[in-house]
């Protein structure tokens, strides 16, 4: 298992897309899977910055299976703050991209989680 | 790298060419600026994305934005993309059927 975590702020998204790209890469996945694994990160993580503090962290555990490379997002939750509508653009954009994705809150901790598979 | 932003000026249309990045972080850069461009009476405007290196819903909804306010000043609105990273996810979320796309700056000001 491979975790990175930044502060809750956007401005080090490029950070996470980075070792996503990296560890994808790493572990054999084509160019348009990297970049689509890529996209879906980011689009986790800008969905859960604004569900946040401002002070809180977010952190991504990448879990490494035979064929699959599953990146799951997490950070606290604000009072009150609820994951986004599965009908975003968000939401389609990470469908779209990974071969499935899943979204639940534990203890006020919600978590974003996203597996690429290397062959489907 | 972050987000650039330059415009020109091409058979009376405003190019506006966005390099680098669009995320949550760097988009709202890009919002101010095509409001600028649709406040300051431009009638043809054409956001030129030939050298994003990477977008994510956030630009989507940028320029879905800027589509609306020009819709609603009557100026014309397009959107230069010929990569197809960045293809897939206006076609995703289906707005190559509401955007006007095109491959080039050449097709869009022909249009």
């Amino acid at each position: 298992m491979v975790a990175v975590t930044v502060p809750a702020d956007g401005g080090w998204l490029g950070i996470l897309r980075t070792a996503t790209a990296g560890l994808a890469a790493r572990l054999g996945f084509p160019g348009d899977k990297i970049e689509d694994l890529r996209i879906a990160v980011d689009e986790a993580c800008a969905m859960l910055l604004v569900l946040t503090p401002t002070d809180g962290d977010l952190t991504c555990r990448f879990e490494i299976g035979a064929e699959t490379l599953t990146a799951a997002v997490s950070a606290p939750l604000r009072e009150g703050a609820n994951l986004p509508d599965p009908s975003s653009f968000a939401w389609r954009v990470i469908r779209g991209l990974t071969a499935d994705a899943s979204a639940g809150q534990v203890n006020g901790v919600a978590t974003i989680r996203l597996t690429a598979a290397l062959h489907k | 790298m972050e987000l650039s932003l330059a415009t020109r000026v091409v058979a009376a249309h405003t190019v506006l060419e966005v390099g680098g990045e669009v995320d949550v972080y760097t988009a709202p850069k890009l919002r101010e600026r095509i409001a600028e461009l649709l406040d300051g009476n431009i009638k043809a405007v054409i956001v030129d994305l030939g050298k994003v290196d990477f977008m994510d819903s956030t630009g989507l909804g940028v320029l879905v934005g800027g589509w609306r306010k020009a819709k609603a000043s009557g100026a014309s609105f397009g959107v230069v993309c010929d990569k197809e990273s960045l293809l897939k996810i206006f076609r995703i979320t289906a707005l190559d059927q509401i955007l006007p796309l095109y491959p080039s700056v050449t097709a869009a000001t022909a249009s």
